[in-house]
């Protein structure tokens, strides 16, 4: 049998870290938001190991309360950004309400991913009545807004586990209520794209050599599903965080003890009428900053992972 | 049935019922349905390529998909007889997209491997890689491609990609549909030809499904026709060619043009596929058959056995050998 | 190369590039070839040969990152690679009409097959609404609709794939032009309609002596339909010849393999269909000299150093250093 001239490989083939370099030279802008991203997380992750929670010692003395930032007049060099009203280093205030906010926000859009998930992959993959119930429920919730939802959950929540909670279940509370409020869109995401994936042939030859159901849908049909979603998820990170900073602004979310950006901004507006304006500020603009490096990054990969755009290099 | 059948279809349909209206419930009438698949029986003998031909909507694919288990016939049975050690005989499909029939995420080591793992017919990583490279080689790719993935390989190499799978289950039946519909004509050669080295070589009994007669003439020993769902003729390849019984067939081996170029006629087909979900009275293929008479628009035609074994639904025992035997179809004009 | 009557088309080293990452990679080298008035070119090849590209670079619509970058195209006597974008549009239609290969995707799902119709028969020609009208309904006949004035009103959708294509071909050849190019015209379909198709292009092409551009992988259809083929490999023009001569005695290699390698209903279940070796190279990966010396029984030193030119010989011409013999193929 004549063996075939094998033709040159149609992909180029990088590595890993080629590809990487390459795809950040061509595409600046999210290569910076990036940068920008890491650069909040170093300082939300590092500074509090550094410094002690503003919010749980009081080594702070109310004499350094409304200090404005340092190119001000009445700044001072120790506090760079100024501080709050009972006297906490805005900087140190900031990086403690950053990681309650990152943390929060990624557990709860991990909750929303995997519930969602796996009620899309079954929902596209059953069919049937299984895939019109969920999608019915699905339609059912999208009617509440989600804010609304997250408000409802957390009351309940309270009103089941009365008004003492530790940190850590009101943390576990909120990031359920972010969570569940929103798994719709993945669910519905994940099922329309599992819908064409099953009818591929490539499914239909795994059924024949007579793989089971559930190994087709984590083996074959998985991979090929989740980069859409986790694109949504990356810029769900965004909505998440906002949504919890709004409902520790309506004063329903974590605890005083353990503030989240959106406490920060909370505490702040009281003085904003006064004039000391960078209370509120300060975690205002770090806030969308980070936001807006994660959707310009979200969109970016979006964009790189639709195959109908690969084509047009 | 003797001990040479491998595979006996008996009266097979498969129906796609309409979803009724609330007023068509209500009334509580028969259900219409397309018959994708209507009354097929067939048996195909071991060892022997039985080949399927038929243009859109004869329900050759969809035969293709009950045969292979995928789909379940509405009625009629689908017999494997067991083998000789008792068992069902393993089963392997080729898919016409050679796109669509590989997963994009896997590596073509994994892929192939994936009936040598389901069914464990090997034990180890290191074994499982020996069989993958030495079916990689046996289908004309080298061992060095089993790092890679799909998108790296072209149309023609997809498909070899996909024999060596169906091969790695060590299947005694393959079911091929379209093998070669998408590829290249100069590709196409290699994959017919790499597929009868096999079949020859591994002595597999097969359903090769095709719209191209030329194809299906090279690549099967007997051969089904197929029109809007029903089996309307079937004998062998050299027979079907050289002297066939049912109109149908001597029309459509007319209708593709060959490469002659002292003879330059075109031969249409009159008219046109009729809906399948309505298919004609009596003999479905009436509505342009040119030897048509009232008996054909109101009795189905019965089924016939020819002296060499095979089998043809016509009301006439007509004389087709000759092309220009039929007198021309009247300029009719598209439905 | 003599010919009695200046050819309609001629089309000189037209060459098309595609701008991928690390640069430009030639899709068409060079590619030249001319069209007599009332004759019918067939341009065959395999898929990434080049040949829609072809059709679409004569007429303006290749998508980017494919761009036109070279050669001459000159419709009866005018350039028309160099004509403004405004002045393209009336040619295209006009005087180039185009069959497209997918009748599901060529007609607007949500306009009236009447209304594409006279759409089209106005932008080309100064007719009144009604005088359109009666155009379109002319063409709707004369391509073989039953009762034009019902499928007036009808919507692709409502429409079988031969009838749709049929409407496209109506499209266009209702502005009269002087060329029609045809993209796989036929492939779409099934055979009983591929011939119904055929018979009506071989029969609105002898009414009106429209020359005509078939492009095509489909030896049989080439072989009914054309007067002269042009043979496409690689982006390159591997021969050209008259229809007879191009399947009773090829001259390149490539079209002999071609040949041999497409079976036949005479091709009997003993014989082996003849398999050219290897794969046509893709868009980047063309060797040096002749594109197809890797897979060739007859390459030698010459076809890996250069590019062999296209060489005419009396009525065909052919890029081989070394063709074949005029032995029946």
């Amino acid at each position: 049998m004549t063996p075939v001239v094998n033709t040159p490989a149609i992909a180029r083939r990088r590595s890993r870290g080629g590809k990487l370099l390459h795809a950040m030279r061509r595409a600046p802008g999210p290569t910076l938001c990036a940068v920008v991203i890491f650069a909040l997380l170093i300082y939300a992750f590092v500074v509090p190991l550094f410094s002690l929670n503003p919010f749980e010692f009081s080594g702070m003395s109310v004499l350094d309360s409304f200090i404005p930032p340092a190119w001000m007049a009445d700044g001072s060099a120790d506090f760079p950004l100024g501080t709050d009203d009972q006297g906490r280093n805005l900087i140190t205030a900031m990086a403690y309400g950053m990681r309650t906010s990152i943390i929060v926000g990624f557990l709860s859009v991990t909750i929303g991913l995997v519930l969602g998930g796996s009620l899309g992959l079954i929902a596209g993959f059953v069919g049937g009545k299984v895939d019109a119930f969920i999608m019915r429920v699905a339609d059912v919730q999208l009617a509440y807004p989600a804010l609304l939802l997250a408000m409802i959950i957390d009351g309940a929540a309270r009103a089941v586990l009365g008004a003492e909670r530790s940190v850590g279940t009101a943390m576990a509370i909120v990031v359920m209520s972010i969570g569940i409020a929103f798994w719709v869109q993945y669910a519905r995401t994940i099922r329309s794209s599992v819908m064409i994936e099953r009818d591929q042939d490539y499914v239909s030859a795994a059924r024949i050599t007579g793989r089971s159901n559930l190994s087709i849908i984590v083996l074959h049909i998985l991979p090929n599903v989740m980069a859409p979603v986790l694109v949504i998820a990356t810029i769900n990170l965004g909505i998440a965080i906002i949504t919890e900073a709004t409902l520790s602004f309506l004063g329903i979310g974590i605890p005083v003890t353990s503030p989240s950006l959106g406490t920060l901004i909370r505490n702040g507006n009281n003085f904003l009428q006064s004039g000391e304006w960078w209370i509120s500020v300060w975690p205002c603009l770090t806030l969308v900053l980070f936001v807006v490096s994660v959707n310009i990054l979200g969109d970016h990969l979006r964009d790189v992972y639709n195959p109908r755009l690969r084509g047009r290099s | 049935m003797s001990a040479s059948d491998f595979l006996i279809l008996n009266h097979v349909s498969k129906v796609y019922r309409r979803s009724q209206s609330l007023l068509e419930r209500l009334k509580k009438g028969e259900a219409g349905g397309t018959r994708a698949v209507s009354d097929v029986s067939l048996t195909v003998r071991h060892g022997e390529t039985m080949g399927l031909v038929g243009e859109s909507g004869c329900g050759k694919s969809t035969l293709a998909r009950l045969v292979s288990g995928l789909m379940a016939p509405t009625s009629g049975e689908i017999n494997f007889p067991p083998n000789a050690a008792g068992n069902k005989p393993r089963l392997q499909m080729i898919f016409q997209d050679p796109y669509s029939s590989l997963n994009g995420r896997w590596t073509i080591e994994d892929i192939i491997a994936e009936p040598i793992r389901v069914h464990k017919l090997r034990q180890g990583r290191a074994a499982i890689r020996a069989r993958v490279d030495e079916l990689l080689v046996q289908v004309g790719l080298s061992a060095a491609d089993a790092e890679k993935y799909p998108q790296e390989f072209s149309g023609g190499q997809r498909q070899r990609i996909c024999i060596a799978r169906a091969l790695a289950g060590e299947p005694e039946f393959l079911i091929l549909d379209e093998p070669t519909s998408a590829l290249d004509v100069s590709v196409q050669a290699q994959i017919l030809n790499l597929l009868r080295d096999l079949q020859k070589n591994l002595h597999l009994t097969s359903l090769f499904i095709t719209h191209n007669l030329s194809v299906v003439r090279i690549m099967a020993d007997r051969i089904g026709v197929m029109y809007l769902g029903e089996l309307v003729e079937e004998a062998t390849s050299e027979e079907l060619f050289r002297k066939p019984r049912h109109p149908y067939t001597r029309l459509l081996i007319d209708a593709a043009p060959d490469m002659d170029t002292s003879d330059r006629s075109l031969h249409p087909i009159a008219g046109e596929l009729p809906n399948p979900a309505f298919p004609p009275s009596g003999c479905r293929f009436h509505t342009r058959c040119p030897f048509a008479q009232d008996i054909c628009r109101n009795t189905v035609p019965p089924q016939k056995t020819t002296e060499t074994g095979g089998m043809f639904r016509c009301h006439f025992d007509l004389d087709l050998s000759n092309a220009s035997v039929f007198p021309p179809p009247a300029k009719v004009k598209t439905a | 190369m003599i010919t009695s009557t200046a050819p309609l088309l001629d089309v000189r080293d037209l060459t098309v590039t595609i701008n991928r990452e690390g640069g430009l990679v030639t899709a068409l080298d060079k590619v030249s070839f001319f069209i007599n008035p009332g004759e019918v070119l067939g341009i065959v090849g395999e898929s990434g040969a080049g040949k829609s590209i072809t059709g679409a670079a004569i007429i303006d619509l290749l998508v980017p990152p494919l761009k036109r970058t070279g050669g001459t195209i000159t419709l009866a006597g005018t350039r028309i690679d160099q004509l403004s974008p405004k002045a393209m549009r009336s040619v295209r239609g006009g005087r180039i009409g185009f069959v497209f290969q997918d009748p599901m995707t060529s007609l607007n799902p949500v306009i009236t097959i009447g209304q594409q119709l006279c759409d089209t028969i106005q932008a080309h020609l100064k007719l009144s609404g009604s005088q359109a009208k009666k155009k379109a309904l002319d063409w709707l006949d004369r391509v073989g609709l039953p009762n034009p004035d019902v499928q007036f009103k009808r919507y692709p959708h409502q429409l079988s794939g031969g009838m749709r294509q049929r409407v496209v071909i109506a499209l266009a050849l209702c502005a009269d032009p002087m060329l029609v190019i045809a993209d796989e015209p036929t492939t779409a379909l099934d055979v009983s309609v591929q011939a119904h198709i055929l018979e009506l292009l071989r029969d609105l092409h002898r009414e009106s002596n429209v020359s005509m551009m078939l492009i095509t992988h489909d030896l049989g259809v080439i072989a009914k339909m054309a007067d002269r083929v042009a043979v496409l490999y690689a982006g390159r023009v591997a021969e050209i010849s008259p229809v007879g001569e191009l399947f009773n005695a090829p001259k390149h290699p490539y079209t002999r393999g071609l040949i041999r390698a497409t079976p036949m209903p005479s091709t009997t279940g003993e014989m082996r269909l003849d398999q050219i070796p290897g794969a046509m190279p893709g868009l980047g990966s063309v060797p040096p000299g002749c594109a197809f010396n890797p897979r060739c029984f007859k390459a030698e030193g010459d076809c890996r150093a250069t590019i062999p030119p296209l060489h005419h010989e009396a009525s065909s011409a052919f890029s081989c250093f070394h063709p074949l013999e005029r032995v029946n193929a």
